[in-house]
């Protein structure tokens, strides 16, 4: 908890990760609000997509500030030279950026309702919620993996997005289909269910995956 | 402490380290220089499991590296050019992350020990970003001692560290034989680490070119030595 504390208090001194990412999360969401919902069309059928979208580049911003510190102040060596596991690390850093996350979604999905949908939202918060925490196991565990591999190169704030992205397709493609399943409508659980599954899976996938990898990304 | 045999590691095609033999006894504190670019650095990093050699053996405080490199761990300090400290946090809290790390039990009464030593008590509420850089490097020393290594490893310290700092480590360093810990300094200033040193090892491309006992000697003898070999 050392590791996570060292984080949020850094963040709370320099409050410079999570207010750029809400503010980028409501300024894309404004923009989409200003390219699709000029006219009185009912975007209800794409608040899905909309809103995952939003947080999957949210989740690029806030996943490429995740080992600034580290970096810039020249820090890493300190934490990589005591006997603190990788793994360890990878988890408070994953626990950083779920918070984060969580953060954004607490402004987000209730924008999102008032941006884009018609119908009934707010009494299926919720059920997004619970897909929501289950996406961003899924973005902190890939997002923590893929900055650390980013962590040793050069063009670091270029691969970051172009390794970090592709992951992200799935998380995007079962949060939206989880949301599309409750929101704006009679809620289909069966559906909503399924998808929520899916994303528990793939931060099974994930977690398994940076176990076995990490302390190779640090040490080799 | 510290057994080394053919130790290389490569940046690219450039050996840095090309089959360096290296035995550190109990107590003993080694002097490590030669020109820039010689390779001093990257064995330290080695023996500070920091990087992972390419080839030869390594054994730190009775681990073989890279197996038992987590208990290893435990026992080293690492004082490097940069004081591996958060800028954004006050002295007291990056004290109490590292006390944190390595799990020590007194921390709180440690870490007022340590400031008081290295007169940053008075600041310990302070960010980092308001120090100085020898103020900033007399807390990384702090950071170094907090755990109490039994393996003090030391890239040219005495180029950061204002007078105090340089005082107090010569003070640890002098002390250092006595407790059985050992040190490896990475150095330009031969003649005044020659003071508090066993022996000197030079390395030159990444070899060894020289390696003899300095005690007893006068540090400038030391320097003239040095400079026959180093070139």
């Amino acid at each position: 908890m050392a590791l996570v504390r060292k984080d949020l208090r850094l963040e709370l001194r320099t409050r410079e990760t999570i207010v750029a990412m809400v503010l980028f999360a409501i300024v894309m969401l404004a923009i989409l609000q200003f390219g699709f919902g000029t006219r009185d069309d009912d975007l209800t059928r794409f608040v899905g997509g909309l809103m995952w979208v939003t947080l999957a580049f949210t989740a690029v911003l806030g996943v490429g500030r995740s080992y600034v510190a580290e970096r810039e102040q020249r820090v890493l060596d300190g934490l990589l030279v005591s006997p603190v596991p990788r793994t360890v690390m990878l988890g408070a850093k994953a626990i950083a950026i779920f918070l984060y996350m969580t953060a954004v979604e607490i402004v987000v999905i209730p924008l999102v309702g008032v941006f884009f949908v018609k119908g009934p939202y707010w009494d299926a918060i919720g059920w997004i919620a619970i897909a929501a925490v289950l996406a961003n196991i899924c973005i902190a565990l890939s997002g923590t993996l893929f900055s650390g591999l980013a962590l040793f190169t050069r063009a670091r704030d270029l691969i970051l997005p172009v390794l970090f992205l592709p992951a992200l397709v799935p998380v995007v493609i079962a949060g939206a289909g989880a949301t599309h399943a409750v929101a704006g409508g009679p809620h289909d659980m069966s559906e909503w269910r399924g998808y929520c599954l899916f994303l528990l899976a793939y931060a099974i996938l994930f977690a398994l995956v940076s176990v076995a990898t990490y302390d190779a990304v640090f040490d080799d | 402490m510290v057994t080394a045999r053919g130790l290389v590691h490569a940046y690219g095609e450039r050996r840095a380290v090309d089959g360096v033999d290296l035995a550190l006894a109990p107590g003993e504190r080694l002097a490590l220089a030669g020109p820039n670019g010689a390779g001093k650095s990257t064995l330290l990093r080695l023996v500070a499991t920091l990087l992972r050699a390419q080839s030869g053996s390594l054994e730190v405080l009775g681990e073989e590296i890279p197996g038992g490199t987590r208990i290893a761990r435990r026992g080293i300090g690492y004082l490097a050019h940069d004081p591996l400290v958060y800028l954004d946090l006050t002295a007291r809290q990056n004290l109490e992350l590292y006390g944190d790390l390595y799990g020590i039990d007194d921390r709180d009464r440690r870490i007022d020990d340590l400031l008081e030593r290295v007169g940053l008590l008075g600041r310990a509420e302070d960010t980092v970003r308001t120090f100085s850089r020898g103020m900033a490097q007399r807390l990384a020393l702090a950071r170094m001692l907090l755990h109490r290594p039994r393996l003090l490893l030391l890239d040219e310290p005495h180029a950061s560290l204002d007078a105090r700092g340089a005082t107090l480590l010569d003070d640890e360093l002098a002390t250092a034989t006595a407790d059985g810990r050992s040190a490896i300094i990475v150095t330009h200033e031969v003649e005044r680490v020659a003071r508090v040193a066993d022996r000197l090892m030079v390395l030159r491309a990444g070899r060894v070119v020289l390696d003899e006992p300095t005690a007893g000697l006068d540090p400038m003898a030391v320097r003239r030595r040095y400079e026959e070999v180093a070139g």
